[in-house]
């Protein structure tokens, strides 16, 4: 019982860094429509500016130059890359390759970069919290702290200004939108810096939780946030989060149950399920669903 | 012509067979089906285990190396098997994955069942000997030919072009005929396909499969020859490496699928081979895998259609009336 109850306490900070991402991914993806394989890569380089941040700076500037890094990055790659091929009539499977290809030339530059072996952002240290049988570490409060945060924060945005409610109509019927005068461009842009943002920080994020990162961290971290995603209903950041929570408890508990091999495979199990049974995922009734079918 | 370039070039030749037949298989699901298939790769590892096992003979307690069954069969048989493997495990990943899903949701699923067909066979150390893989696959007909291995090269170069022969017609076969019609039709709107009476799913699922079988036969070719395979050879970038030569050399028509074998797997990535090693280890490695990258994006942005760009196919304005000949029309 201990055991399980550890494994939820994991599986919950585990779900913060998938909130993180997931919304930011699930964000973007509404607007845009683009599915961007390229996100993964993206949270390994934010962890890699952390990272050279951190050197000479404290933690907490660190993580603000991830997140800040991750929103520039997204947008320059969607100004300068995704968007002139979509104009330039690039169609549906064009453009899962061009993404793929721009997280490969991501990782690899990464590689290429900084060198095969790991690294570690600084131990903030901080006390040890006790909760029964579940011991939580300083890092991972603020992890936990910061996913609560960002979430709120989206929350608030989308709800209650201007700009969330633009974003929200975006997602749902970007046409209809931009003829009530909603400049979905700037939306879109918009869109593609908050995402980015979020997978900074989501990467940062990863990379205090697996103490040492790699350039294939963030890579081998996509399908759970595709997993999440999908599970919550592409372009629905409320269902990401609830997505976030499902995959992230039940992956740590599968790990602590049947055996750390297979703390990935819940993930893999969950989308496939997911894509195949419920495609429009598990809140499609809260607002019309993306079209998923073709 | 010295020994030792003769071993460099029939080995690139034999890279270039397998190469090409799995670009024609490949370009058979993507180039004329339109199937988006980010697991390609794993059906060439089926045919390749089922190849090795079946040649290994069965697995002594003593041995280093265990897996599940075995035999020796001979020559042309642990061939045919193997691209009835892929074609086995197509027919299943193709009746459970292909949904009419969008085609970057089937790309995703695709590219989800590689990675755990990595992982199921990297963690099942008693399948097919985990990470570890299968070594000493001993190479086909080697106690019948009695050649030098100099000259054994030479006839293997041999087998794999029969073999490449034997794909081309079946993938010509299929895609110069009125099915090959139907899966151009389908890729191009799948609605109107279906709305004339084509069975969508089954013509979906039939480039599958026969895409699957030629995997596999690519498959065995490699382990015979490489005598090894282990889950290393499979990972997922390595499908990104087939699709990048299809889009290269020109996707929906054999002869650019076969350039871009030529000219991705085979002349781009060994031209890196003679190159003076710098930098840190790993290096030329990345830089590798980014140029690959770069490629693929360059190709869809200046030649989406490829080096040898799909033939435009024009039919008469008018179909010619029936000759009396004929009967009747129905």
């Amino acid at each position: 019982m201990g055991l399980i109850l550890a494994a939820v306490g994991f599986g919950v900070i585990t779900a913060s860094i998938l909130a993180l991402a997931g919304v930011g991914f699930t964000l973007q993806f509404g607007v845009t429509n683009v599915l961007n394989l390229a996100f993964g890569s993206t949270m390994t380089a934010a962890a890699f500016v952390a990272y050279v941040v951190s050197q000479s700076a404290p933690l907490v500037v660190a993580v603000a130059a991830g997140g800040a890094f991750g929103a520039v990055f997204s947008v320059l790659v969607n100004r300068f890359v995704f968007m002139p091929f979509i104009h330039r009539g690039t169609r549906l499977f064009g453009m899962i390759i061009v993404t793929l290809s721009m997280g490969l030339v991501v990782q690899y530059s990464l590689q290429a970069i900084f060198g095969a072996s790991f690294f570690s952002l600084p131990d903030i240290g901080g006390p040890t919290f006790h909760l029964g049988s579940f011991a939580i570490t300083g890092p991972q409060v603020g992890i936990l702290g910061l996913g609560l945060v960002a979430m709120a924060c989206v929350h608030v945005l989308l709800r209650y200004t201007t700009l969330g409610k633009a974003m929200r109509a975006t997602a749902t019927n970007s046409d209809l939108a931009r003829s009530c005068g909603i400049a979905t461009d700037r939306v879109i842009d918009v869109a593609w810096a908050i995402s980015g943002c979020l997978c900074g920080l989501a990467g940062v994020a990863l990379a205090l939780d697996v103490t040492a990162f790699t350039d294939t961290t963030g890579g081998d971290f996509l399908i759970p946030i595709i997993a999440v995603a999908v599970l919550g209903g592409v372009g629905q950041p409320y269902g990401a989060m609830l997505g976030a929570l499902v995959v992230g408890v039940a992956s740590e508990v599968a790990a602590a149950v049947i055996s750390p091999d297979y703390k990935d495979a819940v993930a893999f199990v969950i989308l496939i399920l997911v894509l195949l049974v419920r495609p429009q995922g598990i809140l499609a009734e809260v607002s019309g669903a993306k079209e998923v079918a073709s | 012509m010295s020994g030792a370039w003769q071993f460099y070039i029939s080995t690139l030749l034999i890279y270039l067979g397998v190469d090409v037949m799995a670009c024609w298989g490949l370009n058979l699901q993507f180039g004329y089906a339109g199937l988006v298939n980010f697991s390609f790769i794993i059906f060439q590892a089926a045919g390749a285990y089922t190849a090795a096992v079946l040649t290994l003979g069965r697995p002594t307690p003593a041995d280093f190396q265990t897996y599940v069954g075995g035999a020796h069969w001979p020559f042309p048989l642990p061939f045919l098997a193997a691209a009835v493997a892929g074609a086995l495990l197509a027919a299943g990943v193709g009746a459970i994955g292909l949904r009419r899903l969008r085609a970057d949701y089937e790309a995703m699923v695709m590219l989800v069942v590689s990675l755990i067909a990595t992982s199921v066979v990297t963690n099942a150390t008693g399948l097919v000997n985990g990470a570890n893989g299968l070594d000493l696959v001993p190479p086909p007909l080697l106690g019948v030919v009695h050649l030098g291995p100099l000259a054994y090269q030479w006839f293997y170069v041999g087998l794999t072009a029969a073999l490449c022969l034997l794909v081309y017609l079946v993938v010509h076969r299929i895609t110069g005929s009125p099915l090959g019609r139907s899966l151009r039709a389908m890729r191009e709107n799948e609605p109107a396909a279906a709305a004339l009476g084509r069975n969508v799913t089954q013509l979906r699922l039939a480039a599958f499969v026969v895409g699957g079988a030629i995997a596999g036969l690519s498959g065995a070719v490699l382990v015979q020859f490489l005598s090894a395979w282990s889950p290393g050879a499979w990972l997922y970038p390595e499908t990104f490496v087939y699709f990048t030569a299809v889009i290269v050399g020109g996707s929906g028509n054999n002869l650019g699928a076969a350039v871009g074998a030529l000219l991705v797997p085979v002349a781009f990535l060994e031209a890196v081979r003679f190159l003076p090693p710098f930098g840190p280890p790993g290096l030329i490695d990345a830089i590798q895998w980014i140029v690959i990258g770069l490629l693929a994006m360059v190709f869809l942005w200046f030649w989406p259609r490829g080096i040898v760009p799909e033939r435009r196919r024009r039919f008469p304005r008018r179909i010619p009336s029936r000759s009396a000949a004929d009967g009747p029309a129905r």
